[in-house]
């Protein structure tokens, strides 16, 4: 980078002005104001966390009487194949949909970036998968996907691709992709959204600065947007990775774990153990470990952004 | 004066004490018995000072709904259970032993036998037959005919099956000649089980503490039904179907054979009149036939103190005038020494599914739900693989392994 584009990189930095200090009133002052949330938080979450930890070490049927069995359940994991397939398999379900999210959402949001004529119908347009319930969307792809009356099976039949009903269900690519495919139609448009704000907030004298530099569009890209997008982009993925590990509706709804169980996330074994199997408590044990993978998914993605800002 | 007070007290008394009596139940039943229940209980309040008050539930959320209710103190009195769990909740004590009244009925032996069977828990009876259902192959007519085939001769053996199925397939322009849900374990424990069954093959031990179900016969039917997505033009989607399309493609005419049940019949003669359809038993490979016997077990929770009201409204449902009313609104009858009278004046074709119920069977266990009826338990991922991979074999051992897995996890320690 050449010393106007560091000059107004330095300048446009978050963080970079000093911040005022604040005194012990005001931070009383805040907690007050966060007492509520913390309240709700207290009640919603570490309450049920709390009873959920408490059932996982017993051994707790949906019917009849529990008993104490520390941490019985914690082992019996240890050898649970299923639910160890499972999570592998929401890994890789979780690594290709977030991949495929940003391939969309990163262009769109670079296209509807700046304003001009029209550009507000087609955010709305990009957006409006997203107000779409997870249920509804999965229902209505369910219905797309239908090899005797869908849109698609008739489509590729009509074009000549297809000399028969598509039973895209009944393989394991097809149905995997076909639920990638309705995540990443449903979700572009929110993950555009989350992206927009961040890219509106770059200034537009480095862009300006750096193409009096003589740089390319890829190299502005790769030196401007991305490094000052960091954060927005952390936010992002940690949505995308933490919506993509607890994913389920789509699969209870499009596959049914299908075909032959090879789309089983790690929240639909939960919710097979806990309620078809009837094991609340081995269910509530997985749901803790579930809940440790995704903290610790998490923490290792803002650990590796946060050392890729600092550098 | 104080007397004549004291009398007309004790004369209005007298007056209200019946009212004052009159007493009511709670009684939850499954979405799928919405059609009878209603009908049932309104028929019961009308004529007794007694009422049940009925709450439909959704049938996939009755067993958490009411294990919520349990624990809260506020489960009902009764319940209409899907038979197939009433050893689960038999032996989690969630049910009262109904052993010494169910004796007393002067018909106990004419109840089914296969509802009487999941009743039972360490040799005590939680459960009696309150609702039925029964597993049948159901045709259509038209496309027989059609295929040059005799719509009065419905399949009595496997062979038949597939070379009807074949003749039907090749008509073309879009007609299958069989189909099933091969993604959904109720659907496949309901028609495709009486295959086995009805060759001499079995699912569970009688105690349903050991899987039998890698046997012969089951190897023949699975054999059969590949031969059948081979060369019977089976829907493609059959393979993932997990029940939504049960009973769609026959019911638009499309198919020409299919596992159903009893529900069929009031169903294709109510909304889909212009399928021209006969029913016929499931039949064995060369001889003999079987069925699912399916349907509701009554049960009295554990904690009720209403049990002698429950107990007056089962024994009311026994009444030939509410197995009527009962098969009237699309359930077998329950008692057998009086079904024939029960089905008098209703479609003649409810005699096959109603035979069929009286000699039909329940593969008995506490974790049905977890090894036959869930959409990915080991039962349909079995039967699954077996048709539709080219390890057929592997598929049957697999499933028997993961099914007695599970079997031998839920057994009692000690």
């Amino acid at each position: 980078m050449s010393a106007t584009t560091q000059a107004a990189y330095a300048a446009a930095r978050p963080g970079a002005s000093a911040r005022p200090r604040r005194g012990r009133r005001t931070q009383w002052l805040g907690l007050l104001f966060v007492l509520p949330a913390l309240g709700f938080a207290g009640l919603f979450f570490l309450l049920p966390l709390a009873m959920t930890f408490w059932m996982s070490l017993h051994d707790w049927p949906l019917l009849g009487a529990h008993s104490f069995i520390g941490l019985a359940n914690y082992a019996a994991m240890l050898h649970d194949a299923g639910f160890w397939h499972a999570m592998g398999f929401t890994l890789e379900y979780t690594a290709i949909v977030t991949v495929a999210l940003f391939a969309v959402a990163f262009p769109m949001a670079l296209y509807v970036e700046h304003p001009r004529p029209g550009i507000g119908l087609l955010r709305t347009a990009y957006f409006m998968p997203a107000v779409v319930g997870l249920a509804s969307g999965s229902l209505l792809w369910v219905w797309l996907i239908n090899d005797e009356s869908g849109l698609v099976s008739a489509a590729a039949q009509r074009l000549g691709l297809a000399t028969e009903p598509l039973s895209i269900l009944s393989h394991y690519w097809p149905a995997f992709l076909a639920i990638v495919l309705m995540v990443v139609w449903k979700m572009a448009g929110f993950t555009m959204m989350l992206l927009l704000p961040g890219l509106q907030a770059i200034p537009g004298e480095l862009h300006e600065a750096a193409r009096i530099d003589g740089t390319s569009g890829v190299q502005r890209f790769r030196h401007i947007t991305l490094p000052l997008l960091r954060r927005t982009l952390a936010m992002t993925l940690v949505l995308s990775v933490t919506g993509s590990i607890l994913a389920f509706d789509q699969f209870y709804i499009i596959s049914t774990g299908g075909p032959q169980n090879r789309t089983i996330t790690a929240v639909y074994w939960i919710v097979n153990t806990s309620f078809v199997s009837f094991r609340m408590g081995y269910g509530a044990a997985l749901s803790i470990v579930l809940m440790m993978i995704l903290l610790g998914v998490n923490l290792i993605q803002m650990a590796l952004l946060r050392t890729r800002e600092g550098e | 004066m104080n007397d004549k007070i004291a009398l007309a007290i004790l004369a209005v008394s007298a007056l209200a004490a019946p009212a004052a009596r009159a007493d009511s139940f709670t009684i939850w039943a499954r979405s799928d018995d919405a059609g009878f229940m209603g009908p049932v209980v309104k028929a019961y309040n009308k004529g007794h000072a007694d009422k049940a008050k009925l709450n439909i539930v959704v049938a996939s959320q009755l067993v958490q709904k009411f294990a919520a209710a349990e624990a809260a103190g506020s489960a009902p009195d009764a319940l209409s259970l899907d038979l197939i769990y009433t050893p689960a909740f038999a032996s989690a004590g969630q049910l009262q032993d109904l052993t010494d009244w169910a004796h007393t009925l002067p018909y106990f032996s004419h109840l089914s036998p296969a509802h009487i069977a999941t009743g039972m828990w360490k040799g005590r009876l939680y459960a009696l037959p309150f609702s039925a259902e029964a597993s049948i192959l159901v045709y259509n007519k038209g496309l027989f005919k059609q295929a040059g085939l005799d719509p009065a001769r419905p399949p009595a053996t496997w062979a038949e099956v597939t070379a009807d199925a074949a003749k039907i397939a090749a008509l073309g322009g879009g007609k299958h000649g069989y189909t099933f849900s091969a993604s959904c374990g109720g659907c496949m424990i309901f028609t495709f089980a009486p295959y086995i069954w009805a060759s001499g093959g079995t699912i569970l031990s009688e105690d349903g503490q050991r899987v039998t179900v890698d046997n012969p016969a089951t190897h023949a039917a699975i054999a059969m039904y590949r031969d059948l997505v081979a060369h019977g033009g089976v829907p493609a989607d059959a393979q993932s179907d997990n029940g939504a399309n049960f009973i769609g493609a026959f019911a638009a005419g499309q198919v020409g054979i299919q596992g159903a049940g009893a529900f069929m019949i009031g169903l294709l003669t109510t909304k889909y009149k212009s399928v021209d359809f006969g029913v016929a038993p499931i039949p064995g490979k060369d001889s003999g036939q079987s069925s699912f016997a399916g349907g509701d077990n009554i049960v009295i929770t554990r904690d009720s103190k209403k049990a002698a009201l429950v107990r007056d409204f089962i024994a009311w449902a026994y009444t030939l005038d509410a197995q009527r009313l009962m098969a009237a609104h699309g359930s077998l009858p329950v008692r057998l020494d009086t079904a024939s009278a029960a089905l008098d004046g209703l479609d003649p074709r409810y005699a096959v599914p109603q035979q069929a119920m009286a000699t039909g069977r329940t593969p008995y266990s506490v974790v049905f739900n977890d090894i036959i009826n869930s959409a990915n338990g080991p039962w349909v991922e079995m039967v699954n693989k077996a048709i539709y991979s080219d390890d057929p074999d592997g598929a049957i051992r697999d499933g028997q392994a993961k099914m007695q897995a599970i079997i031998d996890r839920a057994r009692p320690k000690g």
